[in-house]
């Protein structure tokens, strides 16, 4: 019985591999929407923070516990790589870094870069 | 292109003319507001996601009395009030993208993009209501 023809998304990765174009590319969609998602736990802290009492007991009980730390974590990785891509965005809207070269090594700036923020972020954090 | 110079300055002299020839552009004819304002917030976010970010990691493991200090000191709570609405509007114009590309009907498009407006809305209200209750009630 012959083969079904690979579609889309499942051509990932055996049938067309992941290159650092495309892999950033969905993964600024992934990153902004999990920052969208991670809008709202915001503002439920900064209401939280307002109100007091007992909504800010439970609120930070949550921020401090285990599944709160790796969230806020997760969330600080997100918009670092957001902002780093996001810059990598602005500068081919002002006509620069087209060429294949250009986007790939952009591509491995922003991944590093976007690390050393966080590593600096939270070392910021846990330690001052 | 054959050199990497940005095309603007080669091309417009003023930005009235840039834009009477771009608008109306694409297949939706549409659009061009909010792309603009899509790149004026992610301008505006490098420097006040930054200081939020690093203010909200500091502050998020403290406890309330710090957090709310913060809060109702003017400039944070003006950066922070400038962050939220350049940062959901932000949200609104990427989310509608999104819609754009996966959801197919133009009935539930509209839908989507009504509910998550509404909900940008309600955000925005809460929270700058909450910055404003914690900075005028110092």
């Amino acid at each position: 019985m012959p083969m079904q023809r690979p579609l889309s998304p499942f051509m990932f990765p055996t049938w067309y591999r992941f290159q650092i174009t495309s892999a950033l590319s969905i993964l600024h969609r992934l990153t902004g929407i999990a920052l969208a998602v991670g809008s709202i736990l915001l503002t439920w802290w900064l209401v939280a923070v307002a109100a007091g009492g007992e909504l800010f007991a439970v609120t930070h009980a949550f921020i401090r516990s285990p599944v709160g730390r790796v969230l806020l974590f997760l969330w600080s990785v997100a918009f670092f790589y957001h902002l780093c891509n996001g810059i990598r965005h602005l500068a081919w809207d002002a006509g620069y870094g087209f060429e294949l070269r250009s986007a790939y090594r952009g591509g491995y700036i922003v991944i590093a870069v976007a690390l050393l923020l966080t590593v600096l972020a939270w070392a910021y954090v846990l330690l001052a | 292109m054959s050199d990497n110079r940005s095309l603007s300055n080669s091309t417009a002299l003023r930005d009235g003319s840039v834009l009477r020839r771009v608008r109306h552009l694409g297949s939706a004819r549409d659009g061009l507001r909010e792309w603009r304002l899509q790149r004026l917030t992610a301008l505006a976010l490098i420097p006040l996601g930054l200081y939020f970010t690093a203010s909200l990691l500091r502050l998020a493991t403290s406890d309330r009395l710090t957090a709310a200090e913060w809060l109702s000191s003017p400039v944070p709570a003006l950066l922070v009030i400038l962050f939220l609405l350049a940062g959901l509007a932000h949200m609104l114009i990427g989310l509608r993208s999104v819609f754009l590309d996966y959801v197919h009907s133009r009935a539930r498009l509209l839908a989507a993009g009504l509910l998550v407006r509404a909900a940008t809305a309600v955000l925005m209200g809460a929270s700058v209501l909450a910055v404003l209750k914690l900075f005028l009630g110092r």
